[in-house]
């Protein structure tokens, strides 16, 4: 890339920066589907499977950090650029008309103005979940919970999870922060497209439906979980 | 027919405005909304006040020149039209019409209707066109060029510049008007030698007037007198993004 003398400045202008939310963006929506698949594990027949799963994770040290620092870069430079860009696009229009067009708003979704505040909350949610899940410092007591798996002490994964969905509000939280993903991705897949120049008037109905599909099944497949737990499919 | 006008007035560049009442009686349905803006400002000199300035200039859709918001519209109700292509009868006897100079800060307003589009200009200087020698205007079809490519950059040479699309969004954004020039030259053969830099070129003068960035939410192409599709959009960020690619 140090060959390229435009590649610096690439960062600076607008449509580098659009390119950066939209790349991030797309190994963020690639990392929640994967999320999603390793979640619903769940549902499987043995809580053995969930947390072979989990044990395989934390055994594989070097593929769990690499992917977390890349996770981080990536939520890293989302967010500053979509900063950036928003900030620059409240100074582009410092007056607005008396009267609101109609035209002007044929397309502009709820979902598209709220892409700060729903990311905001996303952020806040990520942090709470890590604190939840991955450092269990919520409740301590997740830390000690253990089963034994082909004749091993491993953490218990299935029953952490039991026990944190349990309560309502935690889980109330959890739903909300999904639906607002959904919110999010629902513009923010789409937008992926455009900005990544892959769109065109045949391809447009499909990235719309598409993106909202996808938005809908990263939210019904995250909830289930902590619906199921409410409805008491497991026992504690 | 009736219409009761509040019309932004400006006194100059850095005067605080404000919107004024105007009624107007016995109007023709068949005028146009240019017309009755005439009728308005022959009324206000008649009276011994200032008319109120506005840009017009051929009051047949293709210059660009007829830059107002009607109802927080870009250009008004119609789909597909300029200002000067609005008639009266698009309008009910007696509305209320609020009538406003375009809203962005890459456009400051010179006085009432009226704003410097120069950025346009300085857009246009740095990348929207092609070098070639002068002389005798080519042949025509010397050059063959395919159909579907042909309508391609027609469509998107249609763009008059008139900054509708950035009058419309929300962040005060010209990609589509950016994207209609870098499209238009970079389909066609003669546009190929200055792709790479007219791209960036173009982008970075973009960039420097103080236009806001694309959020995808389309509205510039839906107010668009000329229906420049938002489509273009996505040619010119990949075709930014190739500009980058060094040559191997």
């Amino acid at each position: 890339m140090s060959a390229n003398p435009q590649f610096p400045g690439f960062l600076r202008t607008s449509i580098g920066r659009k390119w950066v939310v939209a790349v991030s963006g797309l190994f963020l929506i690639g990392f929640v589907i994967i999320h999603m698949a390793g979640n619903l594990q769940m549902f499987a027949a043995t809580p053995d499977v969930i947390n072979r799963y989990a044990y395989f994770l934390k055994t594989n040290p070097l593929m769990l950090w690499g992917f977390r620092l890349a996770l981080l870069t990536a939520v890293a430079a989302h967010i500053w650029a979509a900063l950036s860009l928003a900030r620059e696009n409240r100074a582009a229009k410092p007056v607005n008309y008396a009267v609101a067009g109609r035209k002007s708003r044929l397309h502009v979704t709820l979902a598209s103005v709220t892409m700060v505040i729903s990311g905001t909350v996303i952020l806040g949610f990520v942090i709470f979940h890590l604190l939840h899940f991955t450092a269990q410092v919520v409740d301590r007591s997740y830390q000690e919970m253990e089963t034994v798996l082909d004749g091993k002490a491993v953490h218990d994964v299935h029953r952490m999870v039991v026990a944190g969905f349990s309560k309502p509000l935690i889980s109330a939280f959890y739903i909300l922060a999904m639906g607002l993903l959904f919110f999010h991705l629902r513009h923010g897949a789409a937008s992926v497209f455009q900005t990544i120049g892959i769109r065109d008037r045949t391809l447009s109905r499909v990235i719309e439906s598409g993106s909202w599909a996808l938005a809908a099944i990263l939210f019904l497949g995250f909830s289930s979980i902590p619906v199921a737990v409410l409805l008491g499919v497991w026992k504690l | 027919m009736k219409l009761h006008l509040k019309i932004w007035r400006q006194p100059g560049k850095d005067h605080p405005g404000k919107l004024e009442m105007y009624d107007l009686d016995g109007l023709n349905p068949d005028m146009s909304f240019l017309e009755m803006m005439d009728v308005l400002n022959d009324r206000l000199t008649r009276e011994g006040k200032e008319p109120v300035a506005f840009e017009h200039d051929c009051r047949e859709g293709i210059c660009g020149s007829c830059a107002m918001a009607i109802n927080g519209e870009p250009h008004g109700p119609n789909d597909g039209a300029t200002t000067c292509q609005v008639y009266l009868r698009s309008f009910k006897d007696g509305e209320t019409l609020t009538v406003e100079p375009w809203r962005a800060r890459a456009f400051p307003v010179l006085k009432d209707l009226v704003t410097d589009r120069s950025a346009f200009d300085r857009i246009m200087q740095a990348g929207g066109f092609i070098s070639v020698n002068t002389g005798q205007a080519p042949d025509a079809n010397a050059m063959p060029i395919g159909k579907e490519t042909a309508e391609q950059a027609f469509d998107a040479a249609h763009c008059i510049g008139c900054g509708a699309c950035v009058a419309a969004c929300r962040n005060g954004s010209a990609m589509l008007f950016v994207a209609a020039k870098v499209s238009h030259l970079g389909l066609l053969p003669q546009g190929q030698p200055e792709r790479k830099q007219r791209v960036r070129r173009m982008v970075e003068a973009m960039d420097a007037a103080g236009f806001g960035n694309c959020s995808n939410q389309y509205a510039c192409e839906a107010v668009c007198p000329k229906e420049i599709s938002a489509d273009l959009i996505a040619r010119m960020n990949r075709d930014y993004a190739l500009s980058l690619v060094p040559k191997l």
